[in-house]
């Protein structure tokens, strides 16, 4: 039998005798493994989800603000509106000839704490949310006509609560659901999106002119809006950028989307690098235990192992099988660390599914998986080759009288 | 035939001092194939350490060592421990089973070291020792007697040449020490192998047909070796 397998089976037994001490250390390094993994790729999978939710919008207009506020607010759903802009700045922005698609929102209102949004029906004809995707509305749904109390419902504000075609609510008054804020005005609701895993799917929507007009609100905003989702050509959002942001002061240009969120996300790099040398830490506090790990069962196995001498294995079977026997532990850490860092990414998906709407992909495997995977190996290689460095230039003499 | 010849065979150890101290010289000792010997001597006189340079464990300071024609102390220790893997079988006093590994399993482990795997002739050899029905055991699930048996079937199983036994019954009851003493000579004698065991019990040695002093054959005087006795055996 080849003297490799020898030394694995010796290994695996070892493995088996000292169950106890090799779960430790395999519970351990599949731990800092997964954090270490999930530090960097649940940050990259965020990232992109964020990136790919954003409706396939360009740019967004609003009042007088921060850039990041209005694109939380307009296309994840978060965050307050900064203010309100009036009706004639969409007519202007739309006339721009930079500008390909333009649709103004208003919000205001929610239905059992989920956002209720005011828009224009051409928003779910025309506008595709990702290349060569436009909104489905579920059979024998309709969008809402301009005109009537309808609604268009998300399809996980659907699935929450129930809502379904011909219901009718009333909306409450605020973002947050207050029990006692009911408006008088009834919706029926004509229609039920299909899904797309955006924050779309998280909002009940209705006709603009609905939450202007909406029974209880200020007369006056009759004629404003929260904002414009905006479409770009080429690359007028430059010029756009100096004529609303630098040489206006009435409206906020929101523009390039990908490079606020990226800003965004660059606020936790601190919490990414704090999880990172945090799981570092832990990756060598689990080579430690490797070391600990081996060195006790060495105690104890050192006998056997110069008996195997005695009976013919060789140098190298011997020393193979320290190796294997933290080998096996590191593969096994491998294996740990990608069920903890795919159970990591799932609860995240599922919480900030739940919370944002946004849906995560599944968690991906590229070279820093790779590398990680590797380094966990390679620390499992240099904390069994110590010990079996020792046994090696041990004589048999020596440990057949280990108390000599 | 002559199986094992050694001449002028000499081995040292640093005393805790740090002074160098001969534990064996043996100007001359001769073995032929399927001999059967008894070597008889005191606890810590050095017996262990001769066996150890005979199956290459050790390496002499000095001497020759001839085994199956070929030159023991000219060998690399990768060729000596094939040689331990296919040509010697060592029976210790504590049996040494792999604690981990089933009955069966110690003895494939000892074939799979000499580059073979015949489950079937591991339980051909357990049946031989009266433990087939234990083969799944673990040693710890058996007896002292048991545990020998087995640790004979291991030294056994790769048909050596010769079988080293160093105080083979020193742990067993004297009904148990019968029944391993009984086997391995049969077993060696049915298989062509020669036996050297090494005790101090006259019970045993008695039993023997060719029967050696170690305090004749080692020529080193056991008062300068009283302090390393322990460490040695």
């Amino acid at each position: 039998m080849n003297p490799i397998i020898i030394s694995l089976r010796l290994a695996r037994r070892a493995l088996i005798q000292n169950s106890l001490t090799s779960l430790v250390a395999i519970f351990t390094v599949s731990l800092s493994g997964g954090l270490f993994l999930g530090a960097w790729q649940i940050k990259q999978s965020v990232n992109l989800a964020f990136a790919q939710s954003a409706g396939g919008f360009d740019a967004v207009l609003g009042a007088r603000g921060s850039q990041l506020q209005l694109v939380l607010n307009a296309l994840f759903h978060l965050e307050n509106s900064p203010g309100n802009l009036d009706w004639n700045q969409f007519e202007t922005i739309r006339s721009q000839p930079g500008v390909s698609e333009a649709y103004p929102y208003a919000l205001g209102d929610n239905y059992l704490g989920y956002r209720i949004v005011g828009t224009t029906p051409e928003l779910f004809l025309k506008h595709q949310w990702k290349p060569g995707s436009y909104y489905q509305v579920r059979p024998p749904g309709r969008i809402f006509s301009e005109s009537a109390k309808e609604a268009l419902v998300g399809a996980q504000v659907a699935a929450a609560i129930g809502l379904k075609l011909g219901d009718r609510f009333n909306p409450y008054h605020g973002l947050d659901f207050n029990p006692d804020s009911k408006h008088e005005d009834v919706y029926l609701v004509v229609g039920i999106l299909e899904g797309t895993g955006t924050p779309m799917d998280q909002v009940i929507w209705i006709p603009i002119t609905g939450v202007q007009r909406m029974e209880g609100h200020d007369p006056s905003g009759a004629h404003s809006i929260s904002g414009v989702l905006l479409n770009l050509k080429g690359s007028s959002g430059l010029a756009l950028d100096v004529k609303y942001n630098k040489q206006g002061d009435r409206a906020t240009l929101a523009w390039p989307v990908p490079g606020i969120l990226a800003s965004f996300f660059n606020r936790f790099v601190w919490l990414e690098k704090t999880i990172a040398t945090l799981a570092l830490l832990m990756a060598v506090i689990g080579g430690l235990i490797i070391l600990a790990t081996l060195r006790s069962t060495l105690h104890e196995r050192r006998r056997e192992l110069a008996v195997l001498r005695c009976i013919g294995a060789s140098r190298w079977v011997v020393t193979g099988s320290i190796i294997w026997q933290s080998m096996l532990i590191s593969i096994f850490g491998v294996a740990g660390s990608l069920l903890v860092y795919v159970a990591l990414s799932r609860i995240l998906s599922i919480l900030i599914r739940a919370q944002i709407g946004v849906k995560m992909g599944t968690p991906f495997f590229d070279q820093t998986l790779l590398m990680t995977s590797l380094g966990i190996l390679l620390l499992g290689l240099i904390s069994g080759w110590l010990p079996a460095r020792k046994i090696y230039n041990t004589s048999l003499q020596e440990s057949l009288n280990p108390h000599g | 035939m002559t199986l094992l010849a050694v001449e002028d065979l000499t081995k040292s150890f640093s005393s805790p001092s740090g002074i160098i101290e001969p534990v064996l010289k043996v100007p001359i000792f001769c073995m032929q194939e399927n001999e059967q010997l008894a070597l008889r001597g005191a606890s810590g006189s050095g017996k262990t350490t001769f066996l150890h340079l005979l199956a290459g464990v050790l390496s002499a300071d000095s001497g020759k060592i001839t085994f199956d024609g070929d030159s023991l102390h000219l060998m690399s220790e990768a060729e000596r421990d094939q040689l331990r893997a296919g040509k010697i079988g060592f029976v210790f006093q504590s049996f040494n089973l792999m604690s981990g590994f089933s009955c069966l399993e110690n003895i494939t482990l000892a074939m799979n070291l000499n580059g073979s795997n015949d489950p079937e002739k591991a339980l051909e050899i357990l049946e031989q020792v009266g433990l087939i029905d234990r083969r799944n055991h673990f040693p710890r699930q058996l007896s002292i007697g048991q545990q020998q048996r087995v640790a004979i079937a291991r030294a056994l199983i790769n048909r050596p040449k010769i079988v080293l036994a160093d105080e083979p019954t020193g742990n067993l009851d004297p009904e148990s020490t019968d029944v391993s003493l009984r086997l391995l000579r049969s077993i060696c004698h049915e298989w062509g192998s020669s036996l050297i065991l090494v005790s101090h019990d006259h019970r045993v040695i008695d039993q023997f047909e060719t029967r050696l002093d170690w305090e004749e054959l080692n020529k080193i005087k056991k008062s300068r070796k009283a302090d390393l006795g322990d460490r040695i055996d």
